[in-house]
């Protein structure tokens, strides 16, 4: 993004242009970030996941003014985000990742639950689709025209602290005793090992501190070529019914300043309360950042580039998009009349279709889309892996995104036979309970 | 150190020192810890009518499901193949009462069980945070094979089926988990495990009526079947009757036991069979291999010898031998 040196110089509408080769580059950008926040642990999520980087990877290359800042990226994403669900021992499920990732094409099939709760079209999801991309292109244009002003003050700086917004700092810890202890797991597809330092002045302790993003990842230890596992941090059963540490990464939540290490402590110090090597500290570079900024990097430079001059020289004044300037709104505590009383529901409805009277009459009476992120139903994964192998005897599924949590999901009413599902937490997993009950 | 006397007293002692240290890892961890992180659990509604829940059962490829009172909203006990077989028995001698049994409810299984006079299953269930052991000694001897995972809900303190633990799933747990299972080298005949008296088997010609009275009278899970000199050739399955009866249709009882085998799916497992100087070893290795679920030990002819069932192994490693 050094070319904005080049942009104080012209003129205002190839500024714009500028703008939007580049927004392209920051949808890419934003969208690895937000995949990597969102549940790395799932299959599912495997593939959109690496060609976004790889999209990224060869965007960064053709323009070369980016290269330097979106490597920096890519790669510090790249590390651990090669997701695999493999087991520690097989090899022989790669056929499985495949079968996983068509399964939200399959919805329509007999055995498969969806949430329906709205007669969905497939022209009004592609329809909203498209306006939600146009939406997400103008805030990118906004957010591209952010970081090119920023840039010019303190490119460096900020690039290295958006990246840690992703990554979680998580201090893996091994205290049972050996003297070569390595660690491998998700994070890492099983096939790289990381290995373990010691503590200095604690014998025995051995530790590394690795860049994580969010989610739940699983791992077991190499302590002098045996596979182990600790008995000081939770452990489960993955698909392939072998023993296996797991944790779960909480992203650091930007609006507060108390954030990351301080969650995930408390997680885990309430879960394993006598062991104090599981807990988790901040990298100084992180503490630094907390202490003084409350916010993520993004809204950050949106607020110094504020406080500049609007006046940038050579007559030109800094450009302001309309969305920019806050509306002037305030919250409140009463619940609108038009959700308590159903004379004013009635006329508020009654202007809705007097307005849009030609095309969408009676449009309220439809339900809202449902989101998105619910339409990807595990249970439906779950059968298609199944045909494959009978290795999963308890039942194992992919590990839910958390939005989906206390939602109901129901099949097609099929012999009378109503069936219903719900993810819910028990203590720190997730059952996924199915119940099948007659119709009255 | 060479002579024979050590190497056997060397593997004696290893033996002893393995099961312990397994005795001890299943001490160490409760049923929670071995949970998958995220995991399904089927539910049947005790409304559900029995030939549904059949379909239910047949459509997730299990064999058996928790029930749910909505009613009194608490766990109302397992459906397993068993409760399949006393509906059979019921219809075989009650062949006039095919209207009761079309429409019989899952809460309708007991009144069958006490008209037939079989024993009802045990009921007993754990918490999932009482340790693995414990859960284990449990399941041993349990006629269900299995033991649900029972919490209450800390808001409404209500019942919430949590998870059901299979006698299979623990020794495959184990096998997988456990280096120590590579040092139980002794031969299984040694261990007096395997039951050999009063084995019950059949023919291809026996009526499956016959073999399906045969599971029930004994609490067995299969029946091995035989030809005219004693040699293994297959094996009925308690699990087989559920494909007999699939789509409530209760027809094909006059059929051979061969016959019925027909309706077997391709994915079954095979019969397992093992000598009396196999190990433990290599019994937990093909435990942690495929779902088998005993296995029937032969001599050098291929003749049925007795039976080595899930049970026995469990009940070895939990407390020793008989």
């Amino acid at each position: 993004m050094n070319n904005l040196t080049n942009n104080n110089n012209n003129s205002n509408i190839n500024n714009s242009n500028e703008m939007l080769d580049d927004s392209s580059d920051q949808i890419n950008d934003t969208l690895t970030q937000s995949f990597s926040q969102m549940n790395v642990d799932s299959p599912n999520e495997l593939e959109p996941q690496l060609s976004r980087q790889h999209e990224q990877q060869i965007n960064s290359y053709n323009n070369s003014s980016n290269s330097i800042t979106q490597n920096n990226r890519s790669r510090s994403t790249l590390i651990f985000d090669d997701e695999e669900d493999e087991g520690p021992y097989y090899n022989e499920n790669n056929g499985e990742d495949d079968v996983l990732s068509n399964t939200s094409s399959q919805f329509s099939e007999d055995s498969s639950i969806s949430y329906s709760d709205e007669p969905t079209t497939p022209a009004s999801q592609q329809q909203q689709q498209v306006q939600q991309q146009q939406v997400q292109q103008q805030q990118q244009q906004q957010q591209a025209l952010l970081q090119q002003q920023a840039q010019q003050q303190q490119a460096q700086q900020t690039q290295k602290s958006s990246t840690n917004s992703t990554m979680v700092p998580v201090d893996i810890v091994w205290q049972q005793g050996g003297n070569k202890a390595y660690v491998t797991g998700s994070f890492t597809g099983w096939r790289k090992m990381i290995g373990l330092v010691p503590v200095p002045g604690k014998p025995g302790i051995l530790h590394v501190k690795l860049q994580l993003p969010p989610g739940t990842h699983r791992f077991r230890f190499i302590v002098d070529n045996e596979l182990r596992f600790s008995d000081f941090l939770p452990t489960a059963t993955d698909q392939m019914g072998n023993f296996v540490n797991y944790l779960e990464v909480v992203a650091p939540t930007t609006t507060t300043p108390t954030t990351t290490t301080t969650s995930t402590n408390d997680q885990f110090v309430s879960n394993e309360g006598t062991t104090p090597a599981t807990t988790e500290e901040a990298t100084p570079e992180n503490k630094k950042q907390k202490k003084t900024i409350p916010m993520s990097a993004r809204s950050r430079i949106a607020m110094e580039i504020e406080q500049e001059p609007d006046d940038m020289g050579d007559g030109y004044t800094r450009y302001h998009d309309e969305a920019l300037s806050k509306p002037d709104l305030e919250f409140t505590q009463d619940i609108p009349a038009v959700f308590t009383d159903p004379t004013v529901m009635e006329q508020y409805y009654l202007t809705l279709d007097q307005q849009q009277n030609n095309h969408q009459n009676m449009a309220w009476l439809t339900p809202p889309q449902l989101p998105p992120h619910l339409e990807n139903v595990i249970l439906n994964s779950y059968s298609n892996s199944q045909g494959e192998n009978n290795e999963n005897n308890s039942g194992a599924l992919p590990i839910p995104n958390h939005v989906i949590l206390n939602h109901l999901a129901t099949s097609s009413i099929k012999h009378n036979t109503l069936c219903v599902a719900s993810i819910v937490r028990y203590k720190q997993k997730y059952v996924t309970q199915i119940l099948y009950a007659p119709l009255q | 150190m060479n002579s024979p006397q050590d190497s056997i007293e060397k593997i004696y002692v290893e033996q002893k020192l393995a099961v312990e240290s397994i005795r001890s890892f299943l001490n160490s961890k409760t049923s929670y810890d071995v949970l998958p992180v995220s995991y399904r659990l089927i539910v049947l509604d005790t409304a559900l009518l029995v030939k549904k829940s059949l379909n239910v059962l047949l459509q997730n490829n299990i064999v058996s499901a928790p029930l749910w009172d909505s009613e009194t909203s608490k766990f109302a006990g397992l459906l397993t193949s068993s409760d399949f077989i006393n509906v059979i028995q019921y219809y075989f001698s009650n062949p006039d009462k095919f209207e009761l049994v079309d429409k019989l409810q899952l809460n309708g299984l007991k009144d069958i069980e006490r008209a037939i006079g079989v024993e009802p299953l045990d009921t007993a269930s754990i918490h999932p945070s009482r340790p693995l052991f414990e859960a284990c000694l449990k399941m041993m001897g349990s006629r269900t094979r299995r033991i649900p995972l029972i919490d209450q809900d800390e808001e409404t303190h209500r019942e919430i089926v949590v998870s059901v633990l299979t006698q299979y799933r623990i020794l495959k747990f184990v096998a997988l988990n456990c280096r120590e299972t590579n040092f139980l080298k002794r031969p299984i005949g040694e261990l007096n495990i395997i039951s050999e008296s009063n084995v019950k088997s059949c023919f291809m010609t026996t009526p499956v009526i016959d073999a399906i009275q045969l599971l029930s009278q004994n609490g067995i899970a299969s029946i091995p079947i035989v030809d005219e000199n004693g040699v293994l050739i297959n094996v009925y399955e308690a699990v087989d009757v559920l494909g007999l009866i699939k789509g409530g249709i209760y027809n094909d009882l006059s059929l051979s036991v061969g016959e019925a085998l027909m309706r077997r799916s391709d994915d079954f497992e095979g019969v397992y069979t093992c000598t009396k100087n196999d190990k433990l070893s290599t019994i937990m290795d093909n435990i942690r291999k495929a779902r088998v679920h005993r296995f029937f030990v032969v001599d050098n002819d291929g003749r049925l010898v007795g039976v080595l069932s899930l049970d026995d192994i469990l009940r070895y490693i939990l407390v020793g031998e008989k």
